[in-house]
């Protein structure tokens, strides 16, 4: 009797939000928000927002949410709708539902199959590879110049 | 010298021997003082000004968060030192300050710890507890940036906390939502109305905005109440006063 009513717990404790006092900021799901939109602490838009958005921590946007403007974020989770450009410092979550029209600038991408992306993607990781290449090439343009003055 | 601000309500029979009891704490500790019975219509700015000139050096009030609000929304531009012995029923406030209800109140008072508290401003008036708008056709301004409304001009609820938990009624399904403040911020709790049932609003999950200064306005006058006084306005800016008043609070402090 006694395990049963054991093994009946964690079952609701993982139907609870991960970190409800982590959030903030939270816009509503019948609310609009209108104008540039920052915060301190995260922010969960379950609403729509027309404005840029920016908070240095978690940003979330939630399914039937819609943001229409850049974003910049520390981290984000989304699966709702973005049509504007995303910048996040660190990583991207994109959810099966997430429809993002625009750029993406992240760190970590990780992208359920599903979600719809029409836009550039850059991670910061490729971009400490790109100046070594474009001194190989020119190298190897000195070395044909050489080559050319030789002949 | 200390100046206790006692409450109407605590002539009642029931309270007496708890008052005797606190006031028998207070000789004891030596911090026992002069004693003002507040009226339903007293100005307690007033008497804490004639107090500060007669020499207090601190004023406590005695009784629950409706006394609390209604003191320091007038007294909150005095400059001296407050005190608060909570008495009887509804004291959420002194749970937020660190206070225990009744007689251990007093070793509160007696150890002294002070903090300076926020005060939430709006239109010339101070608001200690809550500020609430009832449903009602209105917009929001934060901090000049950014506005908020409801999808479909849908009527909403406003609640401004500053020490005073909130608590709104939710379904059976959900249950109560409890909104608990934090000093140093003011948080504006917005709760559109979904529809309407045959005994009470069906409301959404409530939206949260923590800011500095907030604007609403409506073409229609709302009702405000704040700290249990209403009015009806059609635009108030509220603000966060800082560090406006000098409280002597708990250990247990939940900020």
């Amino acid at each position: 009797m006694f395990q049963k009513s054991s093994e009946e717990m964690p079952v609701q404790n993982e139907e609870l939000p991960k970190d409800p006092d982590n959030v903030e900021t939270v816009v509503g799901p019948s609310v609009h928000v209108e104008g540039d939109f920052n915060s301190e602490g995260s922010i969960l838009v379950k609403g729509s927002v027309a404005g840029n958005v920016k908070t240095s921590q978690l940003l979330t946007v939630e399914e039937g949410a819609k943001i229409s403007a850049n974003v910049k974020a520390g981290e984000a989770v989304v699966a709702g709708e973005i049509s504007g450009n995303v910048k996040v410092a660190n990583g991207v979550e994109l959810k099966a539902t997430a429809r993002v029209a625009g750029d993406i600038s992240c760190k970590i991408l990780s992208i359920e199959a599903g979600a719809l992306v029409h836009g550039k993607v850059t991670m910061k990781g490729l971009e400490s590879s790109k100046p070594s290449v474009t001194r190989k090439r020119g190298l190897t343009a000195k070395v044909k110049e050489e080559e050319v003055s030789g002949q | 010298m200390y100046v206790y601000l006692y409450d109407n309500f605590l002539k009642q029979k029931k309270f007496a021997s708890t008052i005797k009891a606190m006031e028998t704490r207070l000789t004891d500790f030596g911090i026992a003082g002069k004693i003002i019975r507040l009226q339903n219509y007293s100005n307690s700015k007033e008497i804490v000004d004639d107090e500060i000139k007669r020499g207090a050096s601190a004023v406590v009030i005695v009784g629950n968060d409706t006394t609390f609000g209604h003191v320091l929304s007038r007294a909150a531009i005095c400059k001296t030192l407050f005190g608060f012995l909570p008495v009887g029923q509804e004291n959420s406030i002194a749970e937020v300050l660190g206070i225990p209800v009744g007689i251990d109140s007093c070793d509160v008072i007696s150890r002294r710890r002070k903090v300076a508290l926020d005060v939430g401003w709006f239109n010339n008036r101070y608001f200690i507890s809550r500020l609430h708008i009832p449903p009602s056709d209105i917009t929001v301004q934060y901090d000049e940036k950014f506005s908020v409304s409801s999808r479909g001009r849908a009527k909403m609820e406003l609640v401004v906390c500053n020490l005073q938990p909130f608590e709104w009624k939710g379904t059976r399904r959900r249950g109560d939502i409890i909104v608990h403040p934090q000093d140093g911020k003011l948080e504006a709790f917005l709760r559109p109305v979904l529809g309407k049932k045959i005994i009470r609003d069906i409301y959404e999950d409530p939206s949260v905005f923590p800011f500095e200064e907030m604007t609403v306005s409506s073409t229609t006058p709302f009702l405000v109440e704040a700290d249990g006084k209403q009015s009806k306005e059609t635009k108030i800016t509220i603000r966060l006063a800082k560090n406006r008043i000098k409280m002597i609070v708990g250990r247990d402090r939940k900020f």
